[in-house]
């Protein structure tokens, strides 16, 4: 079987590149903490952005890991931009100060998202595992508005703050953002390991959702946007996503220091090495990314009525609860 | 003058594999030319272009009018120029009325 979709596309149309797992932080639901992996060289990390530039890759969004930490990620992205990519990247904030803000603003990022989960300041703090990393976020986003680079704010919704998340919308407005990620937790590595605290259950899950959605529906000042498949099956449900069910491996993949891919940062399973590897073999042949773009339906999703347009829901999740990249979504509510 | 030119903040790519096919498709006297080779990224959304849209999008590099347009689509396409001068203003007036495209009025 085959997806006219995926099959159209050349490569992916973004590249989440984690340059190192190193992080000044110990967040309580990181996928990454415990994670370790040789890095490479920039003369490497470039030979890496020559490839993607070859294969029109558009965008790579630098993740981790904290990027600001990572020594040559200016270097980096500057090379990136020259050679026509997009680029932006996801930081914790503690170390974007006014310097560099301007140094983000001069490599000509498109975009930086800053990781807020609680309007609480000592909620998000004690979530972070940081004292006074509320303030260092907030601090980015101003120093971001004030050099004129375009901020996003990344909210991973948990039971800290999936009753609150209009307080997150609210901080948003008050510094500039311009676009809000209520992301879904994800239960990989510390999410894993602490899901039985941090998770919602399915019926909280619907519960956000459908009130997330009206707000979003009403909302005009602020962009707001989701990550997840699961909410495809909700009634009255329309956004036009570039393709159904997860993205990952049909849109994007996710690099690791060395250089090796998986379908995102959540799924472990490496499907080839951008630089010892052919790409495009790797793409359209790799075992686990046609079987993510070709899942079958299996355990409650056989006969639903939904799966046609979530095809399962997140596979990271169903990977990691279950071993299986096509089980059901534990967070499905149907 | 008039030369017409992308808008710069739009992220788009050819997908070759998909336009290598609709050729061949094409030059075997099969259907095809409906199919997007060209994608455009847009607030988030996707649009496709199909070959001759494609092709028009890729020569609006600010270098060319649209009569510069036509003479070169002449070269790909056995049509009639008359009806290929009029599918082009037509493409090219609904991507300007959405800001992808626009003229550059500076002369020569």
């Amino acid at each position: 079987m085959t997806n006219p979709l995926t099959e159209q596309f050349s490569a992916p149309l973004t590249f989440n590149w984690t340059l190192s797992y190193s992080c000044n932080f110990a967040c309580s639901h990181c996928y990454s903490r415990e994670e370790q992996c040789a890095e490479l060289t920039l003369a490497e990390l470039k030979q890496i952005v020559d490839r993607l530039a070859r294969h029109q890759v558009p965008f790579i969004n630098f993740g981790g890991g904290e990027p600001l930490i990572h020594k040559d990620l200016f270097a980096l992205s500057d090379y990136a931009r020259q050679q026509g990519l997009n680029v932006s990247m996801n930081s914790n904030g503690w170390l974007l100060d006014k310097q560099a803000a301007e140094q983000i603003k001069a490599c000509g990022f498109r975009s930086v998202g800053i990781s807020i989960d609680s309007a609480d300041g000592a909620l998000h703090d004690d979530f972070r595992n940081r004292p006074g990393s509320f303030d260092r976020a907030v601090n980015a986003l101003d120093e971001l508005a004030a050099a004129g680079v375009r901020s996003t704010m990344s909210s991973v919704i948990s039971r800290i703050n999936y009753q609150n998340f209009n307080d997150l919308l609210d901080l948003a407005r008050e510094h500039q953002v311009a676009q809000v990620y209520l992301h879904n937790f994800k239960c990989s590595g510390r999410g894993f390991k602490n899901r039985q605290e941090l998770d919602l259950t399915p019926e909280e899950w619907k519960d956000f959702y459908l009130e997330a959605l009206k707000v979003k529906e009403e909302t005009r000042d602020l962009l707001i946007s989701f990550d997840d498949p699961v909410i495809a099956s909700l009634p009255g449900y329309k956004e036009n996503s570039l393709v159904k069910g997860s993205s990952c491996g049909k849109l994007s993949l996710h690099l690791r220091p060395n250089g090796d891919m998986t379908p995102c940062g959540f799924i472990p399973l490496v499907v080839g090495n951008i630089l010892q590897d052919d790409f495009e073999e790797v793409w359209y042949n790799s075992p686990v990314l046609n079987k993510m773009r070709n899942k079958e339906a299996k355990g409650k999703c056989q006969g639903c009525g939904a799966y046609e347009d979530c095809l399962g829901g997140c596979t990271a999740r169903a990977f990691a609860t279950t071993g299986d990249l096509s089980e059901p979504d534990p967070h499905c509510w149907k | 003058m008039n030369k017409l030119q992308r808008n710069p903040d739009i992220v788009w790519r050819v997908e070759k594999r998909r336009q290598q096919a609709v050729l061949e498709r094409m030059a075997a006297g099969e259907e095809g030319g409906d199919e997007g080779t060209v994608i455009l990224l847009i607030s988030g959304m996707m649009h496709q272009l199909n070959l001759l849209g494609g092709m028009i999008w890729t020569l609006c590099d600010g270098q060319r009018d649209i009569e510069q347009l036509v003479t070169e689509l002449q070269k790909e396409f056995d049509v009639d120029p008359t009806i290929l001068q009029a599918d082009v203003q037509e493409f090219v007036a609904d991507l300007v009325e959405r800001g992808w495209l626009s003229y550059d009025q500076s002369t020569d």
